[in-house]
């Protein structure tokens, strides 16, 4: 199965990722390449997981190289509605865990609340990993 | 229902080779157990497996392959994996759910494996895995 990546601008600066498939081998460089420019640019951005019904580890490290890409630059990333076998892989390996969120409006609090950190300064930016 | 099958390959080191193998062993024991949870903890590791052999196995050299042998019944499946590399220290791995671990880009694949079958052993210094997994649900689960 293939991965297909729909990106929509939810607010300024904020994008909704909704990809459709499976976060694999064959496909995670997709997720990568697709959102490359967003990634760049974005304050955050939503995964929409609903429709992923497979992910390995190189589909959890590509997110894993967005989210890092993302905080280098006072931004982040949020993933919500997992189809549960996902989010017990993502739940085995302790990854991202403090941005699952089961809904969309769940994702919305943290988010405010990030978002206004960074205009209050005290959100800093992430050290790039060597 | 299938009651049982076998299977022998070899894969030349092609990333893209992997997951059309994973998806024909997926059906197939989609087709033995009935269970998805199941097949999608086999598919996991098998995809772990074969991506570490190609990748930190055969370090992606297209003319190494590597070779699967897979032993399934409706009771467990046997999936044994030999790339031809030079093995690795598969006894000092890092737990990659441990502190600072959980914050590298890589390293989930072995971890993963283990979590997701009852039983793995690597032999030839780690450029083989055997790993076994008895099926536990009701078909239908």
């Amino acid at each position: 199965m293939g991965l297909l990546i729909e990106c929509k601008e939810k607010g300024p600066g904020v994008y909704i990722v909704i990809p459709k498939g499976e976060i694999n081998t064959q496909t995670y460089q997709i997720l990568e390449s697709a959102l490359r420019d967003n990634a760049a640019s974005a304050k955050a951005l939503v995964f929409e997981m609903g429709q992923v019904s497979y992910v390995s580890s190189l589909g959890l490290s590509a997110i894993f190289r967005i989210k890092l890409a993302l905080e280098e630059r006072k931004a982040t990333l949020v993933l919500v509605n997992m189809q549960p076998p996902v989010a017990l892989v993502f739940e085995t390996m302790k990854i991202l865990s403090a941005q699952v969120f089961a809904s969309l409006q769940e994702a919305d609090e943290y988010l405010d609340r990030f978002l206004d950190g960074v205009q209050k300064g005290t959100i800093k930016p992430r050290t790039p990993l060597t | 229902m299938e009651q049982q099958f076998t299977l022998e390959e070899t894969l030349a080191t092609d990333l893209s080779q992997v997951m059309p193998l994973v998806e024909r062993i997926a059906q197939k024991v989609l087709a033995l157990t009935a269970s998805a949870e199941e097949t999608f903890q086999v598919k996991l590791a098998l995809e772990e497996a074969l991506t570490n052999a190609m990748r930190h196995g055969n370090l992606l050299i297209a003319k190494q392959v590597v070779t699967v042998k897979v032993k399934a019944s409706r009771e467990r499946i046997i999936l044994d994996i030999h790339d031809q590399g030079k093995g690795f220290d598969f006894s000092n791995l890092r737990d990659p759910t441990q502190g600072e671990n959980t914050e590298r880009i890589s390293g989930r694949g072995v971890f993963l494996m283990r979590k997701l079958m009852d039983d793995i052993e690597f032999y030839d210094a780690g450029s083989g895995v055997k790993m076994v997994k008895t099926f536990r649900l009701k078909p239908g689960a």
